[in-house]
């Protein structure tokens, strides 16, 4: 495979969920250039319609569990055309994290992704203000025990800490002056949502949505000190301040770069922090410029860039349901496909605190990795899925009778990916590839055996090391 | 030789338990004042004096009770009870009633007990994914949902494929290491899983015992855990769980059912060791997240707080041990029991006790301990 | 006889949700049936990861809970996976359709398996999902053959009688057709669901009249889940995507128009006499609350307002002219008296 093919792969997993031979032939003949416009300015998505899933599961429709509510996020991410629209929403619902434990309620979880897939690739500064009048935030920070007499300073301090400025940024006065002009920020009926909320309750008729409620005789509207400048702020007013800070600039940089390009940030890498901190300001806080300048540089683009992530579960899961082709309608035992990414660490509506996961290296433990390697191997080698039958008909295309294993192993890490691997691996594989013998053909096509004989190498491929790597 | 070292197995009751109808104040009139459908007739319940009794599910446990191997830990709960499942439980599994806790008190006790991580298995959890009490960061814990297809490739079923796959994966993460320290540390962790899962498929193999364990899923749980400990790889925290116990409706089938069955597994699981002469060894623990309402809702019971908690074993100083708290309508916390003993205390006392371990940053601050169990 | 008005009155509401295995409440109901005896049989489909709530609950209308029966959640005997739709037949037998097994089960209204029929496919006979479902009178079966864009008629222990639709927006063809309704001449009604409207047929198949496709967005049907017919030929469309219950004459105008108006029922009155604290702080709150504009549709309405239809996925009339409609996403039945 070119280096053209190789490098859109690459774009594709960090900004996707990985391609299919497919669509990267789609982004091939559109170029990087455009493929990364696509990409950041996506229109209506195509993914598998909401009546569809209703219909089928009852559970999707009322949408009270964790477990319905993470499968049809997982439907969506499986089957959307826009992937960096999904894979954003990833992003903000790990930086925001906002948990289902203390909520109880699925939905609001459900409509604050809604909120990040519209504002998500737009002015920071309007999600942030967003996210403030969002009440499953609201909720989860307490800013609905935030009053006008009694400050709770949960929401106000978080906002700066792990949702804009990063510690060391402002001092604890700013925080109580935050927390001030956020008071009267809460949700409709919030005394009996909260109790409900509090016992888990989804009594007598199943949960109540919600939604923001400004009370204004709630709110304190005297004058506030915040990180220098003076004024009867209200909650816009101090995440104005807040946008233009450049410490936001640079924490959100970061975060962005460690998500889409590397764990590890290093000397290139703060350069092209710097170029999006850059970016950030000149086109009034938009995401998606933040983004472009990312993914324009030549530190993304460079082979220093690949393999640089671990995958999180999310994406692992959702890059192998794609690959395979599954889950692509209503599936009975799609609530498996959430359980699997709270096995592999990352429950989906559900991280464990505020401050999100752990990403990274942190992903791998003996236990985790068991889980993904077993997922993946499972999915791919299953030569009834659409995905692992369009691999085998690529892979045999342009042989007659047979192919050996070397070719074997080569061909199918191509259009798999194409995915690199390192020696050792390559070695292993071919070892398993011989254990199975040459692959025969019948006019260029394999009958029942051949194909499950390919569809287990491509499940050994699933459980390399390197499959395990974005 | 043996391992002699002490064990914990972990019983979570998910969904919370109906303390009323576990423990059961049958010589109270005011119980059935509350529970007018909700509950258990007095000549049912298997008294343990005038006033409370077992329900007649709990038969096996009545038993070792009466054998001086239980002690009922009554009133169990924390302060300001929070009604919620996944947040109580939380709770429970951090130890931190007052802010979200990331540690688990349990893979803290790991991690004491094993400071180095030198063995993978000295906790072992039956089921899939890790209950947040096992977890802490860098201290291994194997999650187990089946022992007999335990480890990778559990859906190849031909042995000899899944020879060929497992050969293969160690030659891919086994090889010579280059200097990418992410794909290093992926091959330590691919070939730790490997041995991991290949130590443990081995227990079955070595287990025999007369006891059979029914077939029911808490049963089979009792079953593993008793191969896993017999079989000697030090292990020393079991975890597993049962339920749901979320009787909201139709709580009387419900809950006989599944108290059929957690019993009847600690029972046989208890007369397992006996067999193998390794009851003094382990000490079992059942927990559930919160109690239930004291009035019932006319078919189930709601949630509620103040609980119950049994300590099992061969060590064990059985008895009634906390206060039963009164179901008066003065002594309520709104509408529930009011707990009397932070469960905290019970930790300390299992990981002081017990383990012979510092309880403080276990759990998370002093706790005055109760006398259960042979130091 | 062409009526231009009826008179529709809110009587009460049953139901409290319940995922547990057993006892009062329902769990995510599909469907209900009016025994001969006048209790109501309700069909509780769960979904598979709360698997164990599936079964069919019996009440009646004074809210006694009566009994239930179920052989769990699978593919052996009498057992279900996902159950759409039932019906008494002229014996008294229950019958009930599941989409993921394609099998029709008959049931005594004890709950014993009497017989079963149909497998997967496309031919004569077989299903692809089956779902509403209807008998007449001389124990005809109608069925609903989602997947398979048709309905099919069958005798009453499933022989195969005749079939009628395919593929498509044109008269006579469906597009996952989901509910069906008969009237007192056997004429057939059918929610074809993804076209958005209701199909009338005579008995043998012969297309008669589209309902629902109206140009004024007021009268348009959107993802219609079911339909019955009064005694007086008004049809009551569930109206799904809605979240609305329409009522057309027997010309297919517009002459009532339902969209909830739940209280509480006695269960769930229980329910909050033993949990006063919820109860104080309902009373302080408007469960009729304005929604903002991004959540300004029905079925985000009625996600945030618990007394209107949310999930109506069944309406039933029964001989005293008693109006049942089913919400799944509420686990309760509205009921309302027609005039």
């Amino acid at each position: 495979m070119s280096q053209d093919a190789s490098l859109m792969a690459h774009l594709m997993r960090r900004a996707g969920f990985g391609a299919t031979r497919n669509e990267l032939e789609e982004c091939l003949s559109d170029g990087y250039k455009t493929t990364v416009d696509k990409l950041l300015n996506p229109g209506e998505s195509n993914h598998m319609p909401d009546d569809l899933i209703r219909r089928y599961h009852v559970d999707q429709s009322e949408l009270r569990q964790l477990d319905g509510a993470g499968a049809y996020w997982l439907y969506r991410m499986v089957t959307t055309s826009n992937p960096l629209e999904e894979k954003l929403a990833l992003f903000w619902h790990g930086l925001f994290a906002t948990g289902y434990a203390k909520l109880n309620q699925a939905r609001a979880l459900l409509n604050q992704i809604d909120m990040f897939r519209q504002y998500g690739f737009g002015s920071f500064r309007d999600l942030l203000v967003e996210l403030s009048k969002d009440p499953a935030m609201i909720l989860w920070l307490d800013n609905n025990e935030n009053h006008k007499e009694a400050i709770n300073e949960n929401f106000g301090r978080e906002l700066l800490e792990l949702f804009s400025m990063g510690i060391g940024n402002y001092s604890e006065d700013d925080i109580k002056e935050c927390a001030k002009a956020f008071t009267g920020w809460t949700l409709k009926n919030a005394e009996y949502m909260s109790v409900r909320a509090s016992k888990d309750s989804i009594w007598p008729y199943g949960r109540i949505a919600w939604h923001y409620e400004y009370r204004a005789n709630d709110h304190d509207s005297g004058e506030k000190k915040f990180l220098g400048e003076v004024g009867n702020f209200n909650g816009e007013d101090i995440v104005d301040i807040i946008a233009t800070q450049e410490p936001t600039a640079r924490f959100l940089s970061t975060r962005l770069f460690q998500y889409f390009a590397s764990d590890e940030v290093g000397d290139d890498g703060n350069q092209v922090i710097k170029a999006m901190m850059d970016s950030y300001f000149e086109s009034g806080f938009k995401v998606s410029a933040v983004l472009r300048t990312l993914f324009n540089s030549d530190y993304f683009k460079s082979e220093k860039c690949r393999y640089s992530r671990v995958k999180g579960p999310v994406e692992s899961v959702v890059g192998t349901a794609r690959l395979a082709g599954s889950y692509q309608e209503p599936t009975l035992d799609v609530h498996f496909l959430w359980a699997q990414t709270m096995f592999m660490g990352q429950g989906l509506l559900a991280p464990p605190t505020v401050e999100g996961w752990h990403e990274g290296v942190e992903w791998i433990d003996s236990g985790s990795l068991v889980e993904r390697i077993n997922f993946a191997a499972k999915e791919l080698s299953d030569p009834t899925k659409y995905g692992v039958q369009d691999i085998i008909r690529r892979v045999t295309s342009g042989y007659r009778d047979f192919i050996q294993p070397e070719n074997l192993v080569d061909s199918c890490l191509d259009f798999m990916g194409p995915i690199q691997v390192g020696a050792d691996t390559r070695e292993g594989l071919i070892e398993f590839a011989e254990s199975q013998g040459d692959l025969q053909l019948k006019n260029g096509k394999t009958d029942a055996g051949g194909s499950a004989q390919v569809a287990r190498l491509i499940g050994m491929i699933a459980s390399t090391r390197e499959y395990q790597l974005a | 030789m043996a391992n002699k070292g002490k064990s914990l197995v972990v019983v979570q009751l998910s969904g919370g338990n109906d303390y009323l109808n576990t423990v059961v104040p049958y010589g109270d009139e005011e119980y059935y004042d509350f529970r007018r459908t909700v509950h258990i007739e007095q000549d049912k319940v298997l008294p343990i004096d005038k006033v409370y009794g077992f329900s007649p599910h709990l038969a096996p446990i009545k038993r070792l009770y009466d054998q001086g191997k239980v002690a009922v830990i009554n009133g169990i709960g924390y302060d300001n009870p929070n009604r919620s499942h996944f947040r109580s439980m939380d709770i429970w599994h951090t130890a931190q009633p007052d802010e979200i806790g990331t540690e688990g008190w349990l893979g803290k006790v790991i991690r004491d007990l094993d400071p180095k991580a030198e063995n993978v298995l000295t906790g072992v959890n039956f089921g899939r994914g890790l209950p947040r009490a096992l977890g802490v960061r860098g201290v291994p814990v194997a999650s187990v949902g089946n022992l007999d297809t335990y480890g990778l490739f559990p859906d190849i079923k031909d042995e000899s494929a899944k020879k060929l796959a497992l050969d293969a994966f160690a030659h891919m993460y086994g090889g010579v290491q280059g200097k990418d320290p992410v794909l290093n540390f992926l091959g330590q962790t691919g070939m730790d899983a490997l041995k991991g899962a290949d130590i443990l498929r081995t227990a079955p193999q070595k287990y025999s015992s007369a006891i059979e364990y029914a077939a029911n899923p808490i049963a089979q749980g009792m079953k593993s855990i008793a191969q896993v400990l017999l079989a000697d790889f030090g292990t020393r925290v079991f975890y597993t769980q049962h339920g749901s116990f979320d009787t909201h409706s139709g709580e009387i089938i419900t809950h006989a059912k599944l108290w059929d069955e957690v019993s009847g597994a600690v029972g046989d699981f208890y007369d397992d060791m006996q067999e193998h002469g390794r009851e003094d060894e382990v000490v079992v623990m059942i927990f559930s997240e919160f109690g239930r309402r004291i009035k019932d809702n006319g078919s189930g019971t709601d949630h509620g707080s103040g609980g119950v908690a049994f300590i099992i074993g061969g060590e064990v100083k059985g008895g009634m041990y906390g206060q039963y708290p009164s179901i008066r309508e003065a002594d309520q916390l709104e509408g529930d029991l009011h707990f009397n003993n932070d469960f905290r205390s019970t930790y300390s006392t299992i990981v002081e006790k017990w383990f012979g371990l510092d309880p403080v940053p276990i759990v998370n601050g002093h706790f005055e301990q109760f006398d259960f169990v042979n130091a | 006889m062409i009526t231009n008005t009826v008179s529709i009155r809110y009587l009460k509401t049953i139901g409290i949700v319940n995922n547990g295995s057993n006892g009062r409440g329902f769990a995510n109901p599909y469907d209900v049936a009016i025994g001969p005896e006048g209790n109501i049989f309700v069909l509780n489909r769960c979904d598979p990861a709360r698997r164990n709530a599936i079964r069919v609950g019996v009440c009646n209308i004074n809210e006694e809970y009566l009994y239930e029966f179920g052989y769990g959640f699978g593919d052996g005997d009498g057992q279900m996976m996902l159950p759409v739709a039932m019906a008494f037949d002229a014996k008294g037998r229950l019958l009930i359709t599941d989409e993921h097994t394609n099998r029709i089960t008959i049931y005594s209204d004890e709950g014993e398996v009497l017989g079963k029929w149909g497998h997967k496919g496309e031919s004569e006979g077989e299903f692809n999902g089956p779902a509403g479902i209807a008998t007449d009178s001389s124990g005809t079966v109608y069925i609903c053959d989602q997947r398979n864009h048709r309905v099919q008629k069958y005798t009453a222990d499933g022989g195969f009688l005749a079939q009628w639709g395919s593929q498509g927006t044109g008269e006579g063809e469906f597009n996952l057709p989901w509910g069906l309704g008969l009237d007192s001449e056997n004429n057939v009604y059918i929610a074809d669901w993804r076209n958005d409207r209701v199909q009338k047929f005579d008995s043998n198949g012969h297309y008669l009249k589209t309902i629902g496709d109206s140009e004024v967005k007021e009268e348009h049907l959107v993802r219609p889940s079911a339909v019955s017919i009064d005694g007086n030929g008004n049809i009551y469309v569930a109206d799904w995507g809605n979240e609305r219950v329409q009522v057309f004459n027997s010309e297919g105008e517009v002459i009532a128009s339902l969209k909830g108006e739940a209280t509480l029922s006695d269960w769930a009155k229980d329910f909050f006499e033993s949990n006063p604290d919820e109860m104080e702080t309902r009373e302080i709150s408007d469960l009729n609350p304005d929604v903002p504009d991004h959540l300004n549709n029905p079925y985000h309405i009625s996600s945030q307002t618990e007394p209107f239809f949310w999930g109506p996925v069944s309406v039933n009339i029964d001989s005293d002219n008693r109006l049942y409609v089913v919400e799944s996403n509420r686990h309760r039945i509205q009921v309302y008296e027609i005039e």
